[in-house]
């Protein structure tokens, strides 16, 4: 199983916990991950905002790169997957916009064939591993742990383009958990969002975002929660403290990406894990669930 | 198939508060059967005093927007029973976001107070001509999304920017506004883009795609906002942070190739804000995570990327 590997922006610098566990859990899983070096950023949705053209350009430069190299996308972003997915559709609809984007990319010496197919390590895991051998590897059964399933947005919506789950009722990322041994906690704001595209913009409606899917969970009987997405990880757990002041709460949630998750039921060490790395530390937590 | 169907209800205006709780009514749900069949056949045979609004019953007069399991939708046009199957259960809650009047129907004043804020109406340009005003069928399309609109209030009630701010303009009045902007018959493009640009407007979106997802007509507010934000860039509409966000984007693709965070992070705040976040960043290069702040690795083949970037920019 291999695929070209595009992790997004965010996992090669802030959250590169995540890049570095997914590469560990990827071996264990026997899946080939051949690092996209030329890779541009997909625009993290901005793009489109000052020119359609340019966003659908960027995506297609990396399509092109994943053609040549005769795999398909793997990445870790929900939103790399949504911008991604969505300017797949819109040069498949768009037969003369593909063409003028070809155009562009002939001065690069590059071709979109159309072929290609762009997933997140979640349906990688579910579809192609499968969660019978994904149980047979667990090691460390997370017993006892109450975990929130954090889907985030964009990889549910545009169900038109980002084609998996059921974006009314998602299951895979609780399936996962209790696979993993762990407890799924139902509560209210599993698919709504973290706020993370307003970080930059209005700071304290993002924080008032993080603060509300936190207490959500923890009112349901969450003790922390999992995402698939770095760029809900840096909201939920860096900006934690935030969310704390704002709404004069003490959340101390911790936050773990899917790869942690997975890696840590595996058996691989806290160190290997680069729990450290997040602000909000799960290891008291895990303490308690005699867990480490 | 028997099912219970659950309501989440409340009478403000008995109690003078909604103190909500959740009443089950079991039906017989047929196949093909709607939401707001099983709403009606209750009302009729269970319990009169349950309130809900609806009229059309076929999507098209945009009274019966609730939430269905979690999400906002029309209730005449969504089948009952393969709502059931996605939960095995199905709870019927008013509209989010928006103030209750009693059970499922919730006040829209703030609704239509919002999409009057955008002036609703056509501002000719210039005098209209005596022999109607004859467009061609390329200028309609370009609007025919947007102007689909049955204002029902669904994508306001799932927005995600609307919940952490209330105040935000919303999905419904920014696709509303862009079935104007991009009327060429229409006179006041630059005010319109100029006022929807402003603090609670289009920049405060923040991109969960609910609206998109959810819109029962296929009206893509959020596609209407980009469209927004691209045409208030192109007629110079940039002192805000929605701009300088994406400008500091663009510009880091073109250094590095990809997203230099904390050069990113200081150009979209600018420095006095970006000084409010220094104690965040030292907390994060505690804990191993801070990108480096000046020297950030270009990716393979930068100069290619930038010349790529240059032709489609100089198409336009």
């Amino acid at each position: 199983m291999k695929f070209a590997y595009y992790p997004g922006c965010a996992s090669l610098a802030i959250t590169k916990e995540y890049n570095a566990t997914t590469l560990l859990i990827a071996e264990m899983l026997g899946i080939e991950l051949v690092e996209m070096v030329r890779a541009n950023c997909c625009g993290a949705a901005l793009f489109n905002d000052q020119n359609r053209e340019l966003n659908l350009t960027m995506s297609a430069r990396i399509f092109a790169q994943a053609e040549e190299m005769g795999c398909d996308i793997l990445t870790l972003c929900n939103t790399c997957l949504m911008v991604m997915s969505r300017a797949k559709k819109e040069l498949e609809d768009n037969p003369e916009m593909l063409k003028a984007i070809n155009d562009n990319l002939a001065k690069a010496g590059l071709k979109y064939n159309g072929d290609v197919k762009i997933n997140h390590l979640l349906w990688v895991i579910i579809r192609d591993i499968g969660l019978d051998r994904i149980k047979k590897l667990v090691t460390r059964p997370l017993k006892g742990l109450n975990i929130g399933a954090y889907y985030g947005c964009h990889i549910l919506r545009p169900s038109d383009a980002v084609v998996f789950d059921n974006p009314d009722a998602p299951n895979s990322l609780d399936n996962l958990i209790s696979a993993l041994g762990g407890t799924p906690v139902e509560y209210a704001g599993k698919t709504r969002c973290c706020g993370f595209q307003l970080d930059l913009v209005s700071p304290e409606i993002a924080h008032r975002m993080v603060g509300k899917r936190i207490l959500d969970c923890k009112e349901s009987g969450g003790e922390c929660m999992v995402t698939p997405c770095p760029l809900c990880h840096i909201n939920l757990d860096s900006y934690q403290g935030y969310a704390n002041k704002l709404l004069g709460v003490k959340l101390d949630m911790p936050i773990f990406n899917l790869s942690q998750l997975i890696g840590f039921a595996f058996g691989l060490s806290v160190s290997d894990m680069e729990f450290s790395k997040h602000l909000v530390s799960p290891e008291s937590l895990l303490k308690t669930k005699d867990l480490v | 198939m028997k099912i219970k169907v659950k309501i989440k209800r409340c009478d403000p205006m008995a109690s003078g508060r909604c103190e909500a709780y959740i009443q089950g009514y079991d039906i017989k749900a047929k196949k093909g059967m709607t939401v707001l069949d099983a709403l009606i056949w209750i009302k009729d045979r269970l319990d009169g005093t349950l309130a809900f609004r609806r009229s059309c019953r076929s999507a098209i007069c945009g009274s019966c927007a609730m939430m269905i399991n979690g999400n906002p939708k029309l209730a005449c046009k969504t089948q009952i029973l393969k709502e059931f199957e996605k939960r095995q259960e199905i709870l019927i809650a008013p509209l989010g976001n928006f103030s209750i009047i009693k059970d499922l129907v919730v006040d829209l004043t703030p609704l239509w107070k919002k999409i009057n804020k955008i002036e609703p109406w056509l501002n000719p340009v210039g005098e209209p001509p005596e022999t109607g005003w004859i467009i061609s069928r390329e200028e309609a399309q370009r609007i025919d999304n947007e102007s689909a609109c049955i204002m029902c209030g669904v994508c306001n009630g799932g927005c995600n920017s609307q919940e952490g701010d209330p105040d935000f303009i919303g999905p419904s009045a920014c696709a509303k506004s862009y079935r104007f902007v991009g009327d060429v018959r229409d006179g006041s493009k630059f005010k319109r883009l100029e006022k929807i640009s402003r603090e609670h407007g289009i920049w405060n979106c923040m991109r969960c795609l609910m609206c998109n997802q959810y819109c029962p007509k296929g009206v893509y507010p959020m596609t209407a906002i980009e469209k927004l934000r691209a045409e208030a860039i192109g007629e110079g509409i940039v002192d805000n942070f929605g701009v300088r966000h994406v400008d500091a984007m663009v510009e880091s693709v073109r250094r590095v190739g990809r997203l230099d965070e904390a050069m990113y992070t200081f150009k979209s705040l600018g420095f006095l804000r970006a000084v409010g976040m220094l104690p965040l960043g030292i907390r994060l290069e505690l804990h191993g995570k801070m990108p480096h702040p000046v020297i950030f690795p270009e990716i393979d083949g930068i100069e290619e990327l930038r010349e790529l970037m240059k032709t489609v920019e100089e198409k336009e």
